[in-house]
């Protein structure tokens, strides 16, 4: 569904990343791990389409096409969704009203009819039940004076109505306490599905007890260093960053070196 | 002296003299001179140094006078034939209301009152200026000599005054209600370029409560210019709720002044909806002459291309215990400018005063241009103030951020200034109006958003 090719990107004249490879299949789930500054949240910015990353070499392919060309609306109406690190918070526009201005010019470029208000208030209350999240969200402006657990359950909100193909969490752990991150992990895991693969962007380990990956991927220095299991983030939480970056990436197995 | 200032003085003098009480003819007269003697505002005087001629003088339009219409007001219900085929009930000049069924509309077309229709409700008098001469003349005479018409800076009240004929009056006695107001004003722009004079009464007494609407659209594109000077005097504890919407071409001037007296325990809300137009200009100045007084002014103007909007507001707190609130919201685009200068003047002895204003603008793009001068006079003690202006860009963060959701660049943009501008049209009492009014913003919206 997904596969990035020999990536380079640069931010600001800075090259962030460095070659890098990824790719993932419809159904599962990927976790890419890595210290600050490794590059995880440039990669999940450049597949959104964020302005102001330079790819200087590679490609993008999503569903065989190049997905670097699309504006981040068309990425969006193709299927791709991000849920930000930090949400932005919009005063004055109305969760509910946005969520269906979203939806609908998705529909729109599927060719699809576009709901009606109470249409996509039924839409909602369903979400909102699967999701167990307090319909108060609905009222307010979006993210504004949100805590930064709501703001993480209004991001997975807005997946759970957008229905994406191919969904980036970005971080999504963090800045939550124990009982929001099992909260949120719990409404990630009803979304898995088999016609959707996720990338989950995390720094800790803590978040795949909950939402248990099928593959793990290592970034350091703008390259995936490393791919396994589920128990690769078991080794890195173990052993820290610090011995990834001094080379203990050696020690591992020659089949997890990427 | 500019041209036009010259071609209108000529005009002045060669004119046939409108027929009038006596000290009228004789204020008619010096109000011509003092315009002839000192022509259009200019850069040097203050208040006009943000706001050039240039769209004016470019539509150099020539003095319309209405003397055959003098005393042509229309029985309620009747129509004229005059320019309009007996229909101007239908005319389609007349954009959509903004109300559905005011209790009252008045037409005035072409800076001509053309009829009124509406309830007869007990206490509530409408008129035309020349009968209004005939039930009030001391009355009228008081504010038509109270407006300052002397130099540069008061050209358009003086050129007002010099040509006045053709006005509204509306009074309303002690405790009655006069319900919705709507109040359409339309140019044709039929007889060429024009600039057309008009003079409003809004006389409260005691108790008194109206909802006035007044909408400017003109149907012809050609060009016209209109010059209006209103006079509003709220009795004690009087409520006048003011909402102007103008939504002209670009290439129409608007000028208009508001002087608006207020007794003891008066309430005054003025919204302002600029949406359109060539050069316009707003000037309300109100008086706070009774305790426990309130004014709130609140305003928001959507501009694209060359447009032009000033607002100028002063509030003179000349009584203790008032409370003055000024709020505005500005959004230009293209090359579009747009002047706000709000003034809250609190005098020796005006203790417990209170004083808001806010000015936030958005800059959407490069061209664009905004003054905003909040001014704070105070010399009472005890006084509440608190004043704040900002110009700032859409937030690109949350462009970018709806974007990934699917929305379009333009309607992301459009959705950002709607928010923006609704922190004004939150506050309108009237839900029905504040959904049209927050319509005709978003259809304002377009073309920059495009542009961008």
């Amino acid at each position: 569904m997904l596969e990035i090719k020999n990536l380079h990107v640069t931010v600001g004249g800075k090259a962030i990343l460095k070659g890098l490879d990824f790719s993932i299949e419809a159904g599962q789930v990927h976790a890419i791990m890595g210290p600050n500054g490794s590059g995880k949240s440039t990669l999940g910015n450049v597949i959104a389409g964020r302005e102001g990353y330079e790819v200087t070499q590679g490609e993008v392919l999503y569903k065989g096409k190049n997905l670097l060309e699309l504006a981040p609306e068309v990425r969006a109406c193709e299927g791709i969704f991000m849920a930000f690190q930090y949400p932005v918070e919009i005063p004055g526009v109305n969760n509910t009203y946005f969520l269906r201005a979203a939806l609908n010019a998705q529909r729109k470029y599927r060719g699809e009819p576009e709901l009606d208000s109470m249409q996509f208030l039924k839409l909602v209350r369903e979400k909102l039940k699967i999701l167990h999240i307090n319909d108060d969200l609905l009222h307010r402006a979006v993210n504004e004076g949100f805590s930064g657990g709501e703001k993480k359950r209004n991001e997975i909100f807005q997946m759970a109505v957008l229905e994406p193909v191919l969904a980036i969490l970005d971080e999504t752990d963090s800045g939550l306490d124990i009982d929001a991150l099992r909260l949120v992990a719990e409404g990630v895991n009803r979304l898995r599905s088999d016609d959707r693969a996720m990338i989950v962007i995390t720094h800790y380990q803590r978040l795949l007890d909950h939402i248990v990956p099928d593959k793990v991927h290592v970034l350091a220095d703008g390259k995936i260093v490393a791919r396994g299991g589920a128990e690769l983030a078991l080794k890195l939480e173990e052993q820290g960053y610090t011995w990834l970056e001094q080379g203990g990436i050696q020690s591992l197995g020659a089949e997890l070196r990427a | 002296m500019s041209a036009l200032a010259q071609q209108w003085g000529e005009s002045l003098r060669s004119a046939t003299p409108a027929q009038g009480p006596r000290w009228l003819d004789e204020l008619r007269l010096r109000a011509s001179d003092q315009l002839t003697a000192h022509g259009l505002p200019q850069r040097k005087d203050e208040d006009w140094k943000y706001t050039p001629m240039r769209v004016l003088e470019k539509l150099n339009p020539a003095i319309a006078y209405h003397p055959g219409s003098e005393n042509h007001f229309l029985e309620k219900g009747q129509t004229t034939e005059r320019g309009l085929n007996g229909k101007w009930f239908s005319d389609p000049i007349f954009p959509a209301a903004l109300l559905d069924k005011p209790d009252y509309e008045i037409r005035v077309y072409d800076g001509v009152l053309v009829g009124h229709e509406g309830s007869d409700r007990p206490g509530v008098t409408v008129l035309s200026l020349s009968e209004g001469l005939q039930r009030y003349e001391p009355l009228l005479r008081k504010y038509i000599e109270s407006v300052d018409i002397s130099g540069s800076a008061q050209a358009f009240t003086a050129l007002n005054t010099a040509t006045l004929n053709q006005g509204l009056v509306i009074h309303i006695n002690q405790q009655a209600d006069a319900g919705t107001v709507l109040l359409r004003w339309a140019l044709s722009g039929k007889a060429g370029p024009s600039i057309h004079n008009f003079r409003v009464f809004l006389l409260l007494d005691a108790g008194a409560r109206m909802q006035l609407v007044e909408q400017f659209e003109s149907a012809d594109h050609s060009g016209s210019a209109l010059n209006v000077v209103v006079h509003v005097e709220l009795g004690s504890n009087a409520v006048l709720d003011h909402l102007r919407l103008q939504n002209e071409s670009e290439n129409t001037v608007l000028m208009s002044s508001t002087r608006i007296e207020q007794a003891q325990g008066s309430r005054y809300l003025y919204a302002g909806f600029d949406l359109g137009g060539g050069l316009v200009r707003h000037e309300l100045k109100t008086v706070f002459g009774g305790r426990g007084a309130h004014a709130t002014f609140l305003g928001a103007f959507v501009l694209d291309n060359a447009r032009h909007v000033d607002n100028h507001i002063s509030v003179d707190h000349a009584s203790p215990g008032c409370s003055s609130e000024q709020f505005f919201r500005g959004v230009l685009g293209g090359r579009s400018r747009g002047v706000f200068s709000g003034k809250a003047l609190i005098r020796p002895g005006a203790d417990e005063s209170s004083v808001r204003q806010s000015s936030a603008n958005l800059l959407l793009s490069p061209l664009a241009q905004i003054d905003t001068k909040p001014e704070l006079e105070i010399y009472a003690d005890e006084v509440e103030a608190r004043h704040g202006a900002t110009v700032g860009q859409l937030d690109e963060a949350a462009i970018f951020y709806m974007r990934s959701r699917g929305l379009g660049e333009a309607e992301a943009k459009r959705l950002l200034v709607a928010a923006f501008c609704r922190a004004v049209t939150d506050r309108l009492e009237n839900q029905a109006l504040a959904g049209r009014v927050s319509q005709l913003i978003d259809q304002a919206m377009p073309s920059f958003t495009q542009e961008n």
